[in-house]
């Protein structure tokens, strides 16, 4: 071959190794920017009037003369709107049978539209669900909903060659000639007086509980019942990781029980984590009776399980990346040799054995497979420490398979989604961070 | 130690222990060590109680049932009175995206790791591995979630054009750098050099022109296709791919480390440049270690959870024709998952039995792959310690 060719060749295998490593860092931009640009937006957004009321009959905060101040504001606007209602609602009943018949239909689909707009109209009977009580809440929301009013959504199936599209038509235009015709200009250039809205910055999202099935409010359960299970998994898998790794490391003869007891350890890393689940269901709901049924004292020990060689392998390098002087020092000393263990090397190695529990700390808290069938549930209020040991809890990662593919309203509750995506994300993250820093300035202080 | 020190017992007192103290001491330090033992090989127990555990209940279902429905049938109606519960599909599903996240993952994977143990220099490499561990951090729900509601509903309305740009960006650069070689590999044997240059000129625009067709013929039937659902086989490979990476980019480095720098420098010696050197001593040197991480990767792609249970879009089919990747599948992990709840309530029936049948597939599959995996570093590091 040529050397200019060689030399393209070797250049452009440096590139495609740099290329990869740059895919990596793109795909890692590509999945964690829009979970941070969105899930902010559960904490901080645009809310309208009916935010502000549902949080001041939901939990009790606000300013009450404020609001009903804003109430009455806005209620001026409306006022006009539920008159136009009425008067149409009289023309309706002069109008000819077919051609009122006609109009029933498109305005009932007006009316629910200005239901999901601005909660109940009057004369409407108070809605069993909380999530009917209040109009839309979150600005954004609002603009789709008054989109939703303005245009009826109708499907082109002409071609069957491509898949039908979806097209728009004006409300206005089906109301010719009656008086409702001035409803939809009159809602569309007074939508900032009739809702308010107002930047929100709404710090209830972490430590309220949720209202009808996370509609509203916030996602306090779920946090807490993530630190409840990975810091009962920790409590579990740290101390038996710790010990199992100074057993290995000080005391095991090379050997047949010894590769058997690594192999062992390497398997246990290896096993899919929806299998953890099924055994933390066979072992310790039906076999053992740990509880009843699910209970976070299950999910916390299969979770212990799961993390167990991870916690044995990151202990096991700390303790032998503690420098052979220390030992021999502590030796020469006179001290015994688990005197050496317990005063000396443990010490040493403590920095990066917690490395290594925060890293599994993360990955306990992360994990949903193992849970599934052993703790998490879907709808809970938060749990006292004293019902660890009885009853299931809500759990983040949980709550986001939940919400997002079983909730009945998926598409609607976005932001309370992302939101809690991004606070899993950031405890995950945060976590791992810590354990970066904290190895870094290990390895610099063992270099000297 | 006492006799000697008999004289001066008060001095020396640290260091004098009576013989009843010294059994003691003896006893304690067995019993320690015992405990210790005890401790470790509780992760021995476990694993044990894992396989039988599992194995406890997945046996019914063989007995009620047998292995061929199981194996050779892809009728999936565990609802139905009677239940047919043939899983080959949902084995096919589990294989295929296994199979299409490892094409992804393997090549940019090891390209990642020779990136990193021999291309970038040290201070570089620094912010490249948190990099690699943050993928690796990043919890499988928020994968699966980003999945759902971000690459799902993208591949539905631009897939076809998201496919074009995918070809046009990463087959490319590889259509050009084939091209120049081709040429240049072509023409090596002719010796007059006039002629030489003419033919290579000739053949470098011959071969740009078909690869140009190529590029645009391929990337317009690619533009033209239809993807009817996002939640589907490629989606999820993409993503299991990512989460596959880490463990593939970490191992294969710590392979290719191990291959010592002599054989490195006498390759560099020979005058090698450095991407034959990689090629030809350094990745077959490492090449069983490389394997290795292979296998863990795709364990990890293969006992993936949320991301194909959210994503997949959970139909037990075998997609027509079979190898295509735009239609929905369903994976063993994402049935145990999705189908417990409403089995477990009938403990006995071979509704229940047969998750448990799956996830001991499961099982058996990573704990084979993990013990050849672990056989292979052990080879290998005897072997480069030997030389």
């Amino acid at each position: 071959m040529n050397i200019g060719t060689r030399k393209i060749l070797d250049r452009s295998f440096t590139a495609v190794g740099i290329g990869s490593i740059v895919v990596m860092a793109i795909a890692l931009m590509i999945v964690v920017v829009p979970i941070i640009t969105n899930g902010i937006g559960a904490v901080f957004f645009t809310g309208t009037v009916e935010h502000r009321k549902m949080l001041f009959s939901e939990f009790k905060r606000g300013d009450s003369e404020n609001l009903s101040s804003e109430v009455a504001s806005s209620n001026r606007y409306r006022a006009k709107v539920y008159g136009m209602l009425t008067g149409f609602e009289a023309e309706l009943e002069t109008m000819a049978p077919e051609k009122k018949a006609e109009y029933q239909a498109k305005y009932s689909e007006v009316r629910a539209a200005l239901q999901a707009l601005l909660g109940p109209l009057p004369g409407d009977p108070e809605p069993m669900l909380t999530r009917f009580k209040y109009g839309q809440t979150r600005w954004e929301k609002a603009e789709e909903k008054l989109h939703d009013l303005l245009y009826e959504s109708k499907w082109d199936n002409s071609n069957p060659e491509v898949m039908a599209k979806e097209y728009f038509v004006s409300r206005a235009i089906g109301f010719q000639g009656t008086s409702l015709v001035k409803l939809f200009p009159y809602v569309k250039d007074n939508f900032e007086e009739i809702l308010l809205p107002e930047f929100t910055f709404y710090w209830g999202f972490i430590t309220d509980s949720s209202v009808d099935s996370h509609f509203f409010g916030g996602i306090w359960p779920e946090i807490q019942g993530t630190f409840f299970l990975a810091i009962g998994a920790m409590l579990f898998a740290f101390p038996l990781g710790v010990v199992a790794a100074v057993y290995f490391t000080e005391y095991a003869r090379p050997g047949f029980l010894n590769s058997m007891l690594r192999s062992a350890n390497s398997t246990l890393a290896g096993v899919p984590s929806i299998v953890f689940g099924m055994f933390g269901l066979a072992f310790f709901i039906n076999t053992l009776k740990v509880s009843e049924s699910k209970s976070v004292i299950a999910g916390a020990l299969t979770l212990a399980i799961m993390i167990l060689p991870t916690i044995i392998r990151a202990a096991e390098e700390a303790i032998l990346a503690v420098p052979k002087t220390y030992r021999e020092a502590s030796l020469s000393l006179g001290s015994t040799k688990w005197n050496t263990i317990a005063t000396v090397i443990l010490p040493a190695a403590l920095p990066g054995i917690i490395t290594g529990g925060i890293i599994s700390l993360g990955r306990a808290a992360g994990e949903t497979a193992p849970i599934i069938f052993t703790a998490a549930v879907s709808v809970g209020s938060a749990i006292g420490l004293a019902d660890v040991l009885t009853s299931p809890t809500p759990a983040l990662s949980w709550n986001i398979y939940n919400l997002a593919s079983e909730h009945e309203a998926a598409a609607q509750i976005r932001h309370v989604q992302y939101g809690m995506v991004l606070a899993l994300v950031s405890i995950v993250l945060m976590l791992n961070l810590s354990a970066i820093v904290l190895r870094a300035r290990i390895s610099k202080k063992l270099k000297g | 130690m006492a006799g000697e020190s008999g004289g001066e017992s008060n001095r020396t007192n640290a260091f004098v222990v009576s013989a009843r103290k010294r059994t003691m001491q003896k006893v304690a330090k067995k019993a320690g060590e015992s405990l210790l033992f005890t401790v470790a090989s509780f992760v021995a127990v476990i694993v044990l109680f894992i396989f039988y555990f599992v194995a406890r209940d997945a046996v019914p279902f063989f007995q009620i049932r047998g292995f061929t429905e199981f194996f050779t049938s892809s009728n999936w109606y565990p609802a139905d009175d009677p239940g047919e519960f043939g899983a080959l599909a949902i084995i096919y599903g589990s294989l295929m995206v296994t199979l299409g996240s490892a094409l992804i993952a393997v090549p940019m994977g090891v390209a990642a790791a020779i990136c990193l143990s021999d291309i970038l220099p040290f201070s570089i490499r620094q912010y490249a591995k948190p990099i690699i561990e943050m993928l690796a951090a990043i919890p499988s729900v928020a994968f699966g979630f980003f999945a759902l509601v971000v690459l799902a509903p993208l591949l539905q309305n631009n897939g076809g054009p998201m496919l074009m740009w995918a070809w046009w960006i990463l087959v490319s650069p590889f259509m050009l750098l084939a091209v120049i070689v081709l040429s240049d590999l072509l023409t090596t044997k002719i010796i007059e050099p006039k002629r030489r240059q003419q033919l290579h000129i000739f053949l470098l625009i011959l071969f740009s022109f078909l690869s140009i067709f190529l590029l645009f013929k391929v990337g317009t039937v690619l533009y033209g296709i239809q993807i009817l659902t996002g939640t589907n086989a490629l989606n999820v490979s993409i993503i299991l791919s990512f989460m596959a990476l880490p463990t593939i980019v970490s191992v294969s480095e710590d392979a290719l480390q191990a291959v010592g720098r002599d054989i490195r420098e006498g390759s560099y010696a020979l005058g090698a440049t450095r991407a034959e050197t990689i090629l030809k001593t350094v990745l077959p040197a490492g090449s069983s270690g490389i394997l290795a991480a292979v296998i863990l990767g795709i364990m990890r792609a293969l006992g993936e959870t949320m991301v194909v249970w959210m994503a997949s879009g959970n139909s037990s089919q075998i997609p027509e024709p079979w190898f295509n990747y735009l239609q929905s599948i369903r994976t063993l992990t994402a049935t145990i998952a999705g189908d417990m709840g409403e089995a477990d309530q009938v403990t006995g029936s071979a509704r229940f039995h047969v998750l448990f049948a799956m996830g001991l597939l499961l099982l058996v599959i990573s704990f084979i792959s993990n013990l050849i995996s672990e056989r292979i570093v052990v080879r290998q590091r005897k072997i480069l310690s030997g030389q």
